[in-house]
């Protein structure tokens, strides 16, 4: 995707063009992002020692996945864990354009940070991230994740 | 929810089970009678009364064993496919014993045989689901590969002006 910025300081009122082929996923982020609907997530370090009590903006782009343990939820980023307030069906529901689809009943992965998809020998399938940790793809919701694959690709084109 | 509510829906919920159940086994008897029948014009044999019944029966088990598969979510599939195996040869073990008591005595040629035939098939059957994750798994990432670099194309360049 070609970028062009064009500075002009007579302009009346900013605006932004965005001349697109298809509705993608990418192109939908960028309305979001104009709208400033574009969805954040913020959260607190989830290790006690690190967290000063400041809230931090996480970026979605940056998120590896969403864990939902004792009714609490935590996002993976590379920089550590947090955890961020919300339920994970309203995180499904809003990260649904940012590549983001439930893989089991308490977790959430981010299909762009995902380095490998490979089964086990004991046939459970597992999503690996550059951090090193590993996500399993649930049997129950493989045809919706299936689904969901096969849906951004379409998009994406 | 209130706890009548919820007694309702946990009525409703079994009720469709059973009904799924029902139309599962239809299907598997009707396969499998038809292959039968198939098989029997083709090699000149017949089938007797009892062996349409324990065709029926084995059918009844083995559509009720694949239905437990909701409860081995937790598990591996390998192990899943283990336990349904093993749970489905002691029902079929209790269903002999019924037949050797009440119907007419298996010797342990018979037995065996039963085993046999049942046993090749589910081999067959467990190899192919394990085909399948493996196939399944390569195709969604493709799929995330694919999808990874359409982003990255999509970054594109950046001019100011």
């Amino acid at each position: 995707m070609k970028l062009n910025l064009y500075k002009d300081k007579n302009l009346r009122e900013e605006k932004v063009d965005i001349h697109y082929t298809a509705m993608r996923p990418m192109i939908r982020q960028l309305i979001d992002t104009v709208r400033s609907e574009r969805p954040s997530l913020s959260g607190r370090p989830a290790d006690e020692d690190v967290d000063d009590g400041e809230e931090i903006i996480l970026d979605t782009a940056e998120i590896y996945y969403l864990d939902h343990v004792d009714r609490k939820l935590f996002a993976y980023t590379k920089d550590g864990v947090f955890r961020i307030a919300g339920t994970l069906s309203d995180c499904e529901e809003m990260l649904w354009n940012y590549g983001f689809v439930r893989v089991s009943k308490s977790n959430l992965i981010n299909i762009y940070k995902v380095k490998q998809l490979k089964p086990d020998v004991n046939m459970k399938v597992y999503a690996s991230f550059d951090n090193g940790e590993r996500i399993c793809v649930n049997r129950s919701y493989n045809k919706s994740f299936r689904e969901y694959l096969q849906k951004m690709r379409r998009m994406s084109l | 929810m209130t706890a009548e509510n919820a007694k309702n829906e946990k009525r409703k919920d079994r009720i469709a089970k059973t009904k799924e159940y029902a139309l599962e086994l239809c299907c598997v008897y009707t396969f499998l009678s038809v292959t039968g029948a198939i098989i029997n014009i083709i090699a000149g044999t017949e089938t007797g009364n009892l062996n349409v019944l324990v065709m029926f029966a084995t059918c009844a088990i083995g559509t009720f064993v694949l239905f437990l598969h909701k409860l081995f979510d937790r598990f591996s599939p390998l192990f899943m496919i283990v336990a349904q195996y093993l749970i489905a040869c002691a029902l079929i073990g209790l269903m002999l014993l019924l037949i050797h008591l009440f119907v007419d005595a298996i010797s342990l040629r018979g037995l065996f045989e039963f085993y046999r035939s049942f046993t090749i098939p589910y081999i067959f059957l467990a190899g192919f689901y394990y085909y399948r994750v493996f196939s399944e798994t390569r195709k969604q990432a493709e799929l995330i590969r694919e999808i990874q670099q359409l982003k990255s194309k999509d970054a594109g360049s950046e001019t100011v002006m």
